[in-house]
């Protein structure tokens, strides 16, 4: 990469997965380059700082030159993700209703095969329950009740929760989660339990965290709240500590922002954060809200996000300017309640396993991978399975001395052979004709996600663009988008870092739900106690927004603050988000309003002649969701050059394209010039992605960085 | 298609395994010659030298004698004879037919009535291990439970004929 030491960095992305940690810096005219140190889960400022290090010297910058100069530093990382996985979290006690002692060893019978493949979902022979994040003596249930107006019908027996608390701190526990039936309607049961509990800790001189529902998530699904509680104290909450670190690291090196994370919400938080259980995934996500950004940014509204890495193929809309939420997603096996964008994720990446079934030799593709390790072709992996790198490979797509830019140096002859031994002999075919075969099914198969995605939504692909990045999107592309037409097919020159890239894209946003019910039949109705319910749902949302920001020394008066519903037919179980265009319901005409967009959103989402007016409307879901300036990366913008690019850069090779080998012309995309036109047979390299532009189609790189591939 | 060594199907056959390798194993397609690995780690694992032909239940096997008669041993070494007759009728058995009996192992009024179903107990008289345990009517014949067709299966399914 250049020297551009003039020029200060300005956004900041940290990705610590759990071997390595990248670093993102972006700079003022949106270029950007990336730093990897090996990750340091005890302390992971270190790596930090090491992959910071790493990063700025591609532009000759110390720390102590560059941090003073940042804008903006977000995180996202996998540890918590992993405290959970490896149930290596904080050890919690559980206060629930009486009679609800054993839900978590019971669960869901969901959450026993949750993210299985369909045939194992099938085996019930594969199906388990999970380890309970806090075991069974440690759970006590108190009597009382709530029912689900929120009127009390028992009382709660307070020297229950005497007991349970005096228990739990003579069991030495770090922190106590109390989830008590229908504590979103009426939470007075458990800020009893919190009083109690607070003035127990207290007299016992102990330094127990008390984790409440109905402050945390107040929503309906009391099991999905308790998981979402639970994960928040048991593997997310302990992460303040390492944010603490990180943020002192800055604060020295003269940092004047504070860092933010990445929130399944779409949006960055303050590592301050009520809710900190949302940051727990936010890989995918960044890519997704990258794609809204750069829609925005170049004026259209409908996109297609696809990613392929590895091991997964992931799939997300932009509609109108907007991802979809959903409200109940699961997360490494529990079922949760806190919004995330909808991302549909198959197991099918450039690292997924090609085997042939012995009894019907029928190709099958994933749905494990190799992941990281590549393939047969990578001699040190240690793989004995062909996978779809090793095609790539043999069929010349992939230059095997150019792989991560050369880091790893691949074997064609091994992946050569391993396909012949393992696919195209038994089959008895050609081993390229086996290869090619191979590739088309997996891009068959992509093709068919997303177009049963965009169709399946009730919308077409001409209304799209489609937008191709991971390390192996831009590979693949042509084939799964052939014969779909999209109005244009979008793959920017920085695809393989697109989702970091996409988290320095967020808004500084905070996002808060509650579960409401309010129910409205039409417009003759007594629409006060409707409006009332929401008005007032809303009036604490907002108060607990407020809240959040002022927590990094945001005033409400810099917060641009969004109402918005979900909202669905009574007695049907599909709510629908919508935004309302004020502040508060004064009138029939504001309901007027919420029903016209919820009949609109459902008409598209679903079909006109499935609207069911005469069913009536429940709101069920008030959100506030508020968000504040942030810097953002530019778009990169270069002049436009000529139209041919260099052919001094040119070089050849041979790759094999249907059934036949063809020359293909090799390009560095650092070689190619805004302005340039490439026609296929060509193969554009960079250190971490390749462009597979296939005889047909052409490709115009334009000033911002982006090629449009098309049919020629 | 995937191989596993023996000394992982040894761990899998021990309960040894993390669930998700286990899971890993039970979602794909079995190793070629997996039969004959458990048969040598079956062999391995039985204090006697007849040379094991099928594992035949839980702590059961069906043998070759020297005088290649097929039979039904136990893991102890006790033999309930002839693979063609039904094993039960050798061994030791023990009867629930009574509220009381059936109360042993189930709470009151969680287990069957004893007029409508009997729990029926076979136990090994070589080391007293319950081997198969049967719930039907009083009076029901007693269940022969697996009759194999080793040859058929040696010679079509495995392409490994066995020598009469
Ligand atoms: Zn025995």
């Amino acid at each position: 990469m250049t020297n551009k030491n003039t020029i200060q960095p300005r956004i900041l992305a940290i990705d610590a997965g759990g071997t390595m940690t990248d670093t993102i810096l972006v700079n003022e005219e949106g270029q950007f380059v990336v730093g990897k140190a090996q990750s340091n889960p005890e302390d992971e400022s270190i790596a930090f700082i090491n992959s910071l290090r790493d990063g700025l010297n591609y532009w000759n910058l110390t720390l102590e030159d560059a941090v003073p100069a940042l804008a903006s530093s977000i995180y996202s990382g996998t540890a918590m993700l992993n405290r959970l996985l490896e149930r290596k979290g904080r050890k919690l006690g559980l206060i629930v209703t009486a009679g609800f002692e054993d839900y978590l060893r019971m669960e869901r019978g969901i959450q026993t095969y949750l993210g299985y493949s369909y045939s194992d979902r099938l085996h019930l022979v594969t199906h388990r329950h999970n380890e309970p994040l806090v075991p069974r003596e440690r759970i006590f249930g108190v009597r009382g009740r709530i029912d689900l107006f929120g009127s009390e019908q028992i009382p709660l027996y307070e020297n229950e929760v005497r007991e349970a608390v005096h228990k739990l701190i003579d069991m030495n526990v770090e922190g106590i989660c109390v989830n008590l039936l229908h504590s979103y309607v009426n939470p007075e049961h458990e800020k009893r339990v919190k009083n109690i509990a607070q003035e127990i800790i207290r007299q016992r001189g102990a330094d127990t965290l008390l984790f409440i529902s109905s402050e945390l998530y107040p929503v309906s699904q009391d099991f999905a709240r308790l998981n979402t509680v639970l994960v928040e104290a048991y593997a997310a909450d302990p992460s303040r500590d390492q944010f603490k670190r990180i943020n002192r690291k800055m604060r020295e090196l003269g940092a004047n922002h504070e860092l933010r994370v990445m929130a399944s919400h779409g949006g960055t938080i303050s590592t301050e954060a009520k809710e900190l259980a949302r940051t727990l995934v936010s890989g995918p996500i960044g890519g997704v809200v990258g794609a809204q950004y750069l829609a925005k940014e170049l004026g259209f509204e409908n996109v297609v996000c696809t990613d392929i890495g590895g091991t997964s193929f992931d799939l997300a809309l932009i509609t109108g300017g907007q991802f979809t939420i959903k409200t109940q997603p699961d997360i490494a096996r529990f079922m949760l309640k806190l919004p995330l964008i909808e991302i549909d994720s198959v197991g099918a990446g450039t690292g997924s396993f090609v085997r042939l079934t012995p009894s019907s030799k029928r190709i099958e593709i994933g749905p494990d991978s190799a992941g990281y390790r590549i393939g047969v072709s990578n001699p040190v992996s240690g793989l004995s399975t062909v996978t779809i790198n090793d095609c790539n490979v043999v069929l010349g797509y992939l230059n095997p001395d150019n792989f991560l830019g050369g880091d790893v140096k691949l074997d064609k002859e091994r992946a050569y052979n391993a396909i012949k031994e393992q696919i195209a002999d038994p089959l008895g075919l050609d081993v390229y004709e086996a290869a090619e075969g191979i590739i088309s099914l997996f891009e068959d198969h992509l093709r068919n996600e997303v177009i049963s995605r965009v169709l399946g939504k009730g919308y077409a692909p001409e209304n799209y663009r489609l937008i191709s990045y991971g390390g192996g999107g831009p590979v693949h592309v042509a084939g799964y988008t052939a014969g779909l037409n999209f109005e244009d097919i979008l793959v920017p020159s920085w695809a393989a870092g697109f989702s970091a890239y996409g988290c320095a894209c967020a808004d500084y946003e905070y996002r808060s739900d509650k579960t409401v019910q309010a129910q409205i039949a039409n417009l003759e109705d007594n629409i006060t106690p409707f409006a009332e319910t929401i008005n007032s749902a809303w009036r604490e949302l907002k108060d607990r927004v407020i809240e959040e920001f002022a927590k990094s020394g945001v005033k409400p008066d810099q917060v641009e603050f969004r109402h918005l519903l979900r909202v669905q037919y009574v007695g049907q179980l599909n709510d629908v988000e919508i935004l309302f265009p004020g502040d508060e319901i004064k009138t029939a005409g504001d309901v007027q309003i919420i029903i016209d967009r919820f009949e609109e959103a459902y008409a598209k989402m679903y079909s006109r002649s499935a609207r069911s007016p005469e069913l009536g409307y429940l709101v069920t879901t008030a959100i506030i969701t508020g968000v504040t300036e942030s810097e953002k990366p530019k778009l990169p913008t270069e002049p436009l050059g000529p139209a041919t690019p260099d052919t001094k850069y040119q070089e050849t090779r041979l790759v094999y394209y249907k059934g036949n080998w063809e020359q293909a012309n090799v390009y560095q995309m650092d070689h190619l010039r805004p302005g340039n036109t490439v026609y296929g047979f060509t193969i554009i390299e960079s250190p971490n992605t390749t462009f597979v532009v296939p005889k047909g189609y052409k490709a115009y790189l334009d000033a911002h960085r982006i090629f449009h591939l098309s049919p020629e | 298609m995937r191989e596993y060594d023996l000394e992982t199907l040894r761990q899998l056959k021990r309960g040894e395994l993390p669930f998700e390798k286990v899971h890993e194993m039970q979602s794909s397609h079995k190793d070629r010659d997996r039969f004959l690995k458990m048969l040598a780690i079956a062999q391995e694992s039985v204090p006697w030298n007849d040379r094991i032909l099928l594992p035949y239940a839980e702590h059961l096997y069906v043998v070759e004698k020297p005088d290649k008669s097929r039979v039904v041993k136990c893991d102890c070494g006790y033999e309930f004879g002839d693979v063609k007759q039904n094993w039960k009728l050798s061994a030791l058995v023990y009867v629930r037919d009574t509220k009381e009996k059936i109360n042993e192992i189930y709470p009151d009024k969680m287990g069957c009535d004893p007029d409508w179903m009997h729990i029926r107990e076979y136990i090994c008289p070589g080391c007293g291990v319950l081997l198969e345990t049967e719930a039907v009517p009083p009076g029901y014949p007693i269940v022969f439970d697996f009759q194999p067709d080793i040859d058929t299966f040696y010679e079509k399914w495995l392409n490994q004929p066995l020598s009469k």
